[in-house]
Formats: C-alpha cells, sequence, structure tokens
C-alpha cells in the first residue's frame, strides 16, 4: 500500500488552492492536504494550535509568496530558524520572474521553485516537480 | 561690470587722452603765434627807433644847411623830420607799457629831443629870421650861432640820444632772446608730453581692444561649447559666470535654460519610466485573474463537457478565445514596455546566421513558403538583440499573413553610404495604401478579432525599436502585389 503523503499548501488564491489540487489528483497518488491562506495560519497549523487537526509534520511544502499578513519569505524564515521544522522541504510557488526573488527565497533555503500556472512541461517548473514527484514516491 | 560700460570708459578715456594731447598743442600754437606778434612788434619797434635816429640827423643836417646856405630846401627836410619824429615818438610810446622801463626811456628821448629844439633850434632860427632886418640883428645872429655851435650842447644832446636808444634796442633784444628761450622750452616740453601721451593712448587703446576681444570671445567659445553640449543632449553642463556682464547675464541665462531643460527632460524620463512601469504593473496584474477565468473553463470543460447542453459549451469556447486575445494583448504590451531597456551589447552579427536563428526559433514554419536570404548580406559589429527582433518580427508577419499556398519571403540588403538598408520582401496579399500608416500603430491588425493569435505590436517595436536610434522603417505595398518591409541600420557601432 501506498504511504499517505502529508503536504501543506500555503496559498491565499482559491484558484490556485484548486488548481494544486487537481495536479495532484491527476498524479493518482494517497495524500493529505492541509491549506493555510497566510503565513500566520500555517504557523498555527505546523504548531497544532488549530482545532481537530493534528499537528503533524508535513512531508513538504508548498509556499505562495505573495501572501497577506505575512508573506512567503517571513514564514521561510520563521521556518527555518525553527528546529522543529527546519528540515522540511519547502517548494516556492511564484508567478514571479523576478531573479532577485529567486535568490532571496534560495538565500532563505528554500528547496526549489514550481512556477504558476503549474504544467509538467514547463520547462522552468520541470525540475522542482520532479523532485517533488520523488519525494512522493519514496 | 557691464561690456558696454567698459567699452564707452575705454572709448572715453583714449579720447580724453587725445583731447588733451590736442589742447597742448593748440596751447603751443597759441603761444607760438603770440610769439610771432611779438617779434613782429619788435621789428616796428627797432625800426622805428633806427628811423627816429636817422630823422634827428636829418633835422641836425636841415637846420645847419638853412642857416648856412638860406636855401628853404633845408628848412623842409628840417620840418617834415621834425613831423615824422613827433609820429614816430607817438606810436613807440602806443607800443609800449606805462611805467615800464623802455617807456621811461622814450620819455627821456622825447625830453632831449624837446630840449634841443627849445634851446637849440628854435632860438637859432628865430634869430636868423631877424637877421635879414638890420645889421644888429646880423650880428645878433653870428653871436648866438657862434654861442650855440661853440657850447658844444648839440653834441652833447645827440651823443645822450644815441645813449638812450641803444638802451632802448638792447632791452628789446634782451627781451628776444629771452622769448626765444622759452618758446624752445614750452616746444620741447609740448613735443614730450605730447609724444607720451600718445604712446598712453595708443597701448592703452590697444590692451583695451585685446582684453575686450579676448573677454568676448573666451565667453562666446565657453557657451557655443556649453549649447553644443545642450544640443548633444548633455543638460548638466554649467558655465560659470560671476561678473555683471552682458555676456555673463547671457551665460547666466543659458544655464537657467539648461537647468530647466535638464528638470524637465528629468520630468519627462521620470514619467516615462512611471507610465512603463504603470503599464508592466498594470499588465502583469491582469494576467493572473485572466488566467484564474482561463483555468475555471477548463475545469468546467475537463469534468462536465458531456453533462452540459451544446450552447454552454460553444459559450465556454468564446470566453477561451477571448481571454487568450486578452493575453495576446497583455503579453504585446509587456514585449513593448521591455523595448530599449535591454542593456546595449555590442557583437559580431552575422546577418545570414541571425536569419537562419530566426527562422529555427522564433517563426512557425508553414508549408509551401519558403525564404531567400541574399547571398551578400553583410556582417556587423553592432547589437544583436534588437535586429533579431526587428526580423523576427517582419519574417514573423510575412509567414503569418500570407493568403497562398505557396510562396516566397526574400531578406536582401543594400549599401547606402553609412547605413544599410535592409529588406523584408514578401508575394502575400499586400497592404491596401490607407493602411500604410495605420499598421505602424498599437493593436492594429487587419484581420479578425478573434481569428488570429496576434499581440498587435510586431510593427510598432519595430518602429520603436528604430526610432529610439533615430532609424528609418519603410513599406512599399500594394494589394496583390505582395509587401515589402524596409529599415535602415548603421555599418558601424551606433
Amino acid at each position: 500500500m501506498k504511504r499517505v503523503i502529508n503536504i501543506m499548501l500555503i496559498e491565499d488564491d482559491t484558484l490556485d488552492q484548486i488548481e494544486v489540487k487537481r495536479t495532484l489528483d491527476k498524479r493518482h497518488i494517497l495524500y493529505r492536504l492541509q491549506v493555510a491562506t497566510n503565513g500566520e495560519e500555517a504557523m498555527r497549523l505546523l504548531r497544532g494550535e488549530a482545532a481537530g487537526v493534528s499537528p503533524d509534520i508535513p512531508d513538504f511544502i508548498l509556499l505562495d509568496l505573495n501572501m497577506p499578513k505575512m508573506n512567503g519569505f517571513e514564514l521561510l524564515r520563521w521556518i527555518r530558524a525553527n528546529a522543529r521544522w527546519k528540515d522540511i522541504k519547502v517548494f516556492i510557488l511564484t508567478t514571479s520572474e523576478e531573479p532577485e526573488d529567486k535568490a532571496e527565497a534560495q538565500l532563505l533555503g528554500a528547496s526549489g521553485f514550481i512556477t504558476k500556472p503549474l504544467k509538467l512541461d514547463s520547462s522552468s517548473s520541470m525540475d522542482a516537480f520532479n523532485l517533488m514527484m520523488d519525494l512522493m514516491n519514496m | 561690470m557691464k561690456i558696454s560700460h567698459i567699452i564707452l570708459i575705454s572709448f572715453f578715456s583714449i579720447l580724453l587722452l587725445f583731447s588733451i594731447t590736442t589742447y597742448i598743442n593748440y596751447e603751443q600754437s597759441k603761444l607760438i603765434a603770440e610769439n610771432n606778434e611779438a617779434f613782429s612788434r619788435s621789428s616796428i619797434l627797432l625800426r622805428n627807433s633806427h628811423r627816429f635816429q636817422r630823422n634827428f640827423l636829418y633835422m641836425v643836417g636841415g637846420l645847419r644847411g638853412y642857416l648856412l646856405t638860406d636855401d628853404p630846401f633845408f628848412i623842409q627836410t628840417y620840418d617834415s623830420a621834425i613831423l615824422e619824429n613827433e609820429k614816430i615818438l607817438n606810436e613807440l610810446i602806443s607800443m609800449v607799457s606805462t611805467g615800464s622801463d623802455q617807456r621811461i626811456v622814450l620819455d627821456d628821448i622825447k625830453l632831449l629831443q624837446r630840449y634841443w629844439l627849445d634851446e637849440f633850434a628854435m632860438p637859432l632860427l628865430d634869430a636868423k629870421k631877424q637877421a635879414t632886418v638890420s645889421d644888429d640883428h646880423r650880428r645878433v645872429f653870428d653871436q648866438i650861432y657862434r654861442t650855440k655851435l661853440g657850447s658844444g650842447l648839440e653834441k652833447d644832446v645827440q651823443r645822450s640820444l644815441q645813449k638812450k636808444f641803444s638802451d632802448f634796442t638792447n632791452f628789446e633784444y634782451g627781451f628776444r632772446d629771452s622769448r626765444k628761450e622759452l618758446l624752445a622750452a614750452s616746444l620741447r616740453h609740448t613735443e614730450s608730453v605730447s609724444f607720451y601721451l600718445t604712446v598712453i593712448s595708443v597701448v592703452a587703446g590697444t590692451l583695451i581692444a585685446l582684453f575686450i576681444a579676448y573677454y568676448i570671445s573666451s565667453r562666446i567659445v565657453k557657451m557655443v561649447t556649453m549649447a553644443n553640449a545642450i544640443a548633444a543632449g548633455d543638460y548638466r553642463v554649467h558655465v560659470s559666470e560671476q561678473g555683471n556682464s552682458e555676456l555673463s547675464q547671457l551665460g547666466r541665462a543659458l544655464n537657467d535654460m539648461a537647468g530647466i531643460l535638464d528638470m524637465n527632460i528629468s520630468l519627462l524620463k521620470k514619467q516615462k519610466d512611471e507610465l512603463d512601469q504603470f503599464a508592466h504593473t498594470v499588465s502583469h496584474d491582469i494576467k493572473g485573474p485572466l488566467r484564474g477565468i482561463d483555468n475555471v473553463v477548463t475545469w468546467i470543460e475537463e469534468d462536465h463537457q458531456l453533462d452540459l447542453p451544446p450552447k454552454v459549451n460553444e459559450y465556454l469556447g468564446i470566453i477561451k478565445g477571448r481571454v487568450a486575445r486578452a493575453e495576446n494583448l497583455i503579453k504585446g504590451i509587456l514585449a513593448y514596455a521591455r523595448v530599449g531597456k535591454e542593456e546595449r551589447v555590442r557583437e559580431y552579427v552575422d546577418l545570414r546566421e541571425l536569419i537562419s536563428e530566426v527562422m529555427e526559433y522564433n517563426i512557425p514554419p508553414r508549408l509551401g513558403i519558403a525564404l531567400t536570404t541574399a547571398p551578400d548580406l553583410p556582417r556587423l559589429y553592432t547589437e544583436r538583440l534588437p535586429l533579431l527582433q526587428i526580423f523576427t518580427n517582419l519574417i514573423g508577419n510575412a509567414f503569418k499573413h500570407h493568403d497562398k499556398e505557396e510562396g516566397e519571403v526574400k531578406v536582401y540588403s543594400k549599401s547606402r553610404g553609412e547605413l544599410y538598408e535592409f529588406f523584408v520582401s514578401d508575394d502575400g496579399p499586400g497592404i491596401d495604401v490607407m493602411y500604410h500608416e495605420k499598421i505602424f500603430e498599437m493593436f492594429q491588425t487587419l484581420k479578425e478579432k478573434d481569428a488570429f493569435e496576434s499581440t498587435g505590436v510586431g510593427l510598432t517595436i519595430v518602429k520603436k525599436i528604430l526610432h529610439d536610434r533615430k532609424l528609418e522603417v519603410r513599406m512599399f505595398s500594394e494589394p496583390g502585389k505582395g509587401s515589402t518591409f524596409s529599415f535602415t541600420w548603421p555599418k558601424s557601432v551606433l
């Protein structure tokens, strides 16, 4: 039996959330998806503060950069600064093609970049997505 | 100090110097004239004093002759000499100022002549007149004659007169000599003053002329340099001007003008950058929602196509078409906003290689449409990216818009002095002359809106790339006869 992959999606845009779910569904894998719409909510989820949700440590995090309250960079910095979560793979979901954004995320310890819209054949997001898939099949 | 003031002051200073020179020379000539007058007066004095002495001798001779011979001719000579001497003496007195030494001498002379007449001539003449009356009278005359002549009085008077005249003329000669010396000294003085003043005027005039010429030309040269810099697009130039002259004012006006130009152009640049940034941001932000709409429509199609009535499926297709068009427009705006933002990198570009690259990577191939590249396309040291963009857009248009099964697109070049003119020519549908201007405007496409994948900015970008570099794009086309686009590009580095 395949193991259930624990994924956390931190994304404020509903359409982008649906898109991620649909993409994952197409892979025919077993997964559990926790969704947070901003950085603070993600922090609560990670700490297990939200009612009725187990404080599982996700296998990987998909992180949007542009969010209200606490943006992707700040959250990434917080995750990497905390011993409990600093080894979680964090993939940056972004529409941004600014090299500065990528450089900053890399500096903060991002594991890879996935360019929105999610397309498996898109050359720029290929490597990151393959890495993600490898993780899911482990 | 104002230049007009400097010029006026210099002019008047030199004029003043020359006026002083002229005045001094005028005074000198007046002095010479006075001197001449004094000389002629002195000549008259001397001549009259000689005449007086000669007349006195006539008087003495006339009196003797008459007394001895009784001839009335002698008494006539005597009388006229007296009359003339009277006149001469009056004239001399009138020429000599009262109280002067010469006047005293003249008064003495007058007294001496009077004395000779009263004491000598008159008694003798009276006695001579009586002598014819009787022998007694004759004897009286003879006795007087002997007494007067024997006394030596006449000789004394004559010697005194001679002495007085000698004094008088000596005085006159002395006066002449002193005048002569004074005149010579004043001439020497005038000459040297005139010489120095003239030299000073000439030197000062030359120096002032040189100074003004240098002052004006150096400033004008500075300002010409500045104006050239402004014309070349450097508005930060500045002429340092502290003075109050008209040229300094002009320099400051130029500085102000350059400052205002700089300010306005900086403002324009800033506004253009803001506008570009705005276009970029807006386009970018609109992309998100558009993608969302497209996603949702795709999901509906993927999940529910079979459940939906055909009309709904048709409408969904229209939505996707419109979204695609909006995305194309945004792509166009972003592409246009990017033009000219790249760094201008120069490298060696082989045009034939560049065209091959365009065909390989940038143009979707069309069966039956062929590209012919002229073998003599040049190799240039120039910017590669804009050339690639121009050829991609022009050749792309020729392929995309070709309306026949088979066709040919030709690329060739001609040398035009400093420039090359590159041509992209097709045998496609051609463009009516009424659209020749319009096709270069943004979002102008001559096809139906949904029928075609076109950003509508291809030619606008070509035009912008070329106009940014002050180059030209032209087109020649007639419906049914194909189109030829051409543009100029420099042979050497821009």
